[in-house]
């Protein structure tokens, strides 16, 4: 355990070299409300409340969900795993005297808490610039139970991200398939709106993967909705965690035998 | 111009001749850009099926404007993106040597060096996904008039290649320019997902006169759908005229600050 915290540690001290770019990434944190802003304001003018939202309600959905997202950092992983791979440079994480997934888990761990700061002092600006009359439960519960689920979420994201860079062994470019999943996630997960507001259908079947509770229900949680969900949604979450250990363990011993470590 | 005409074939040609090496990749920008669409309608469906109109626009008038921003997304993907994507890296390692060196317009050659049919299936989709809007419109669209729209189309990719070739022609005066193309990326895919009748106040002189991506999809739709005012169409072609000009200058200007290798 030891070994995975000075990992952590040592990915917290190095994101201080670039500052620039870490306010660059903070500000454009931004966006995401701006678009939210634009686009609510302009409906919540006709109507009051819309899918149980008000206008302060759904923006306080998207600056939480936004939060959030910023927190995983989990999309290095597989980018940095196929790069490795590609390079034939991936050899460094077979031979140092740590488990691979451990290892990619304690670096995402370090660079989120390290964003963590910025992005949550981020959300309270964001919270005034816009004036957002702030809507947050204030149930110990379902704060308890969305920081739980944000845990494993994001646990579960560098578990997924580490299986799709895992697969450049076999497909040699996972540019794409990367490319395609981060555009599928942004909706999913509830960062272009809330997926209440999608068919009842739709929304049952997305109880059943665990993309709802990555961010999706840990916004609904704190905003104060949603809380029958709380439980059922911590034990997918972590099933779903659970079957990808499986998978990642299978998927490295059996794809490893193809690395020659020359590169592509 | 008939010499820059074979020039830029000849680069098609050899470009189609390399691409068939890599057919897996061919057709990858349809489905990551396709993807992104198809999740952008999804959006405006679920908003749909709460409200009736968002900024005066109904579902048909949004679904013109999603399968304008794709084919121009489409377009530009095709034609210029991948040749004019790598500049700054050119700038950078003094790469652009080898075009400053060779008896062609440089600019000419980046632009079309790079050419990507990849994107053409998804610029049919996107043309079906405007019809299919202007059908839910029920609006009386003539020959002409979808030639027109065409047009606008052509002006406003014409419009996002200036934008782009703005934020890579900066690397000639800075060490790096990876910040400010994330900002364009950025600022681009906001006003893809938001239509320019949602910009009012501060956002409308910053989406619309600024950094005018707000106008790239909306004018167009604005056009088909019979809305847009001549003042409208006239201030279209005049941003682009003058984007234009700005580009051809600056990149002039940048050529002139370039200084090879580590520049």
């Amino acid at each position: 355990m030891k070994k995975y915290l000075e990992i952590a540690k040592i990915i917290f001290k190095s994101q201080l070299a670039w500052r620039f770019d870490i306010a660059v990434n903070v500000l454009f944190t931004i966006v995401k409300i701006i678009f939210a802003y634009l686009i609510w304001n302009n409906i919540f003018t006709d109507q009051q409340v819309i899918a149980g939202f008000t206008f302060h309600s759904m923006l306080s959905y998207y600056i939480i969900n936004s939060f959030l997202s910023q927190l995983d950092m989990s999309d290095s992983v597989s980018n940095e795993i196929s790069s490795k791979i590609r390079g034939g440079t991936f050899s460094k994480y077979m031979v140092i005297p740590v488990n691979i997934q451990g290892y990619f888990i304690a670096q995402s761990a370090g660079s989120s808490v390290f964003y963590l700061i910025f992005n949550f002092i981020a959300a309270i600006v964001w919270i005034f610039i816009f004036r957002i009359r702030f809507a947050f439960t204030a149930h110990p519960l379902y704060i308890i139970a969305a920081l739980f689920m944000m845990l494993i979420g994001l646990l579960f994201m560098i578990q997924l991200n580490y299986f799709l860079g895992l697969l450049t062994l076999k497909f040699q470019d996972i540019g794409l398939f990367l490319m395609i999943k981060n555009n599928i996630l942004l909706f999913i997960t509830g960062s272009m709106i809330p997926l209440t507001l999608l068919p009842g259908i739709i929304v049952e079947v997305m109880r059943y993967l665990p993309f709802y509770y990555v961010t999706y229900l840990p916004s609904m949680l704190l905003i104060g909705r949603n809380g029958d969900e709380m439980l059922p949604g911590i034990i997918l979450l972590s099933v779903w965690s659970v079957i990808f250990v499986i998978i990642n363990k299978f998927t490295y011993q059996r794809l490893r035998v193809k690395y020659d470590g020359v590169g592509i | 111009m008939k010499n820059n005409l074979r020039f830029i074939l000849a680069l098609i040609r050899m470009k189609l001749s390399k691409m068939m090496v890599f057919r897996l990749t061919f057709f990858g920008v349809v489905f990551v850009d396709g993807t992104l669409f198809l999740m952008q309608l999804l959006m405006y469906q679920a908003i749909y099926s709460q409200v009736d109109t968002i900024g005066g626009w109904t579902r048909g008038e949004m679904i013109i404007f999603i399968g304008t921003f794709s084919l121009i997304n489409a377009l530009n993907m095709s034609i210029f993106f991948f040749g004019t994507y790598d500049i700054p890296n050119k700038i950078k390692n003094g790469d652009l040597d080898h075009y400053l060196t060779k008896p062609v317009n440089p600019l000419l050659r980046l632009t079309f060096e790079s050419v990507d049919p990849g994107s053409i299936p998804l610029a049919i989709a996107s043309i079906v996904l405007i019809l299919y809007g202007v059908k839910n419109l029920e609006i009386k669209a003539t020959p002409v008039r979808f030639i027109a729209y065409f047009l606008f189309v052509l002006l406003m990719t014409l419009l996002w290649y200036d934008l782009q070739m703005i934020v890579r022609t900066i690397p000639f005066f800075t060490i790096s320019a990876a910040n400010i193309a994330r900002m364009g990326d950025t600022v681009l895919e906001l006003c893809m997902k938001l239509p320019g009748t949602l910009f009012h106040g501060v956002y409308k002189v910053l989406f619309y006169l600024v950094l005018p991506y707000g106008i790239m999809a909306t004018i167009p739709t604005q056009f088909i759908a019979g809305q847009l005012t001549p003042l409208g169409i006239l201030y279209g072609i005049f941003i682009v005229v003058i984007f234009t000009g700005f580009t051809l200058w600056f990149w002039r200007f940048g050529l002139r600050h370039y200084k090879s290798a580590s520049s």
